[in-house]
């Protein structure tokens, strides 16, 4: 079960904390509560250190997040993903997805 | 009354749901009844060697793909995709992947082509329910003893030698997955196999399967399975690897759909000889 920390540094970027395993059971807490948080932002960023495995539903949620705040005119980056996330990232290709510029 | 009335309508919920209950798990059997019918259908007959594909899905239904189409030139076109998520939405997605496959197999003339015709024909969907899939398609030749494949944001299959204690990831392929990006074109590449080689096409479930501790299967233990069996038939190494799967996993829930295809080329010297031999008798 994933949770997560929402800390507003001072120059207005919210900076999120994941914890936990991003899968199919995060898809609520993402989509209803994660993501609306988040759009009332202006650029964001969201910590992976702590999320140990991502799997293909996780992998669409994070899809679905970056989309839909680039698509809001908001800047996201992604940063501290682990090692072995960082191989699903690389098979999936994702920074070619999302751009690299969103990986920090 | 008044208590009456309430005991009634109580009584009529527990009724409904009660027989959405019923409903909604015939339909869900029904539905699991065509997936595995789907998938299950029967592998192609071919000269030189066999193929075969199985898939366990986490929850009743599940969203792996593979399939088989044999092509007119002789070649047999394979393909093993996942479906992003679990359970029924990936079950419907994977149905509308495999109409995708089955149409593009028939007029594309390679894997790379096939991919491209999927994205193109998968992708404003895909985006629209947000979602995407990995495929990887080859073309066995068993003319020519060539693989050719393309992927997409797919697992590299794994190269069981059959002459050395090896197996290996095959070549590595980029593409972006099915619904990733659109326009993509992707890119064929061609391996030349050898008599008693195998090829092992398998989704992640296998090497993310945990057991109670949450280790992960991972890739080491998939390849010295493959090793230690790599000389029995296809259906036989299949049953080594789910059994291997399973005693790793101690009987801990399976989380994600497993899934995997084999190729393997006969050994045609002890054809020849099993041929040959009553005339020798």
């Amino acid at each position: 079960m994933i949770d997560y920390l929402m800390k507003e540094t001072e120059d207005g970027k919210i900076v999120v904390r994941l914890n936990g395993d991003l899968d199919i059971d995060s898809t609520e807490i993402v989509e209803e509560e994660l993501l609306p948080a988040m759009e009332k932002y202006k650029k964001a960023n969201i910590d992976f250190e702590n999320v140990p495995f991502v799997d293909s539903s996780g992998m669409g949620l994070l899809l679905n997040i970056v989309q839909s705040l680039k698509e809001k005119g908001i800047n996201v980056t992604i940063s501290n993903v682990r090692e072995d996330v960082q191989v699903v990232f690389d098979l999936l290709q994702i920074p070619e997805i999302l751009g690299d510029e969103t990986f920090i | 009354m008044y208590k009456d009335g309430m005991t009634g309508i109580h009584h009529n919920n527990t009724g409904e749901s009660a027989d959405m209950d019923k409903t909604l798990k015939r339909e869900i059997n029904m539905a699991r009844n065509i997936q595995s019918q789907l998938l299950n259908g029967k592998p192609p007959v071919f000269e030189g060697g066999e193929v075969l594909g199985s898939s366990v899905p986490a929850r009743l239904i599940g969203g792996d793909y593979f399939d088989f189409y044999p092509l007119l030139n002789g070649k047999i076109r394979i393909v093993i995709g996942d479906v992003m998520g679990k359970g029924i939405p990936a079950a419907m997605l994977m149905i509308l992947t495999r109409g995708a496959f089955r149409s593009a197999a028939e007029t594309t003339s390679s894997p790379a082509d096939t991919l491209t015709s999927m994205n193109q024909a998968l992708y404003s969907d895909l985006r629209t329910l947000k979602s995407f899939v990995t495929l990887l398609c080859a073309d066995w030749d068993p003319s020519t003893f060539t693989l050719t494949y393309a992927n997409a944001g797919h697992n590299l299959p794994l190269y069981i030698k059959g002459k050395e204690s090896i197996v290996e990831e095959m070549p590595k392929v980029k593409g972006i997955m099915v619904g990733g990006l659109p326009d993509q074109v992707y890119t064929n590449y061609t391996i030349q196999l050898h008599e008693k080689d195998a090829i092992f096409f398998y989704t992640d479930g296998i090497v993310e399967a945990q057991n109670n501790e949450k280790e992960q299967y991972k890739l080491d233990r998939l390849i010295q399975t493959l090793i230690e069996n790599k000389q029995k038939c296809v259906g036989e190494i299949e049953q080594s690897v789910m059994e291997s799967i399973e005693k790793f996993t101690e009987g801990a829930p399976q989380r994600d759909d497993i899934t995997m295809v084999l190729l393997k080329i006969s050994d045609q010297q002890a054809e020849i000889t099993s041929l040959n031999s009553p005339l020798i008798k």
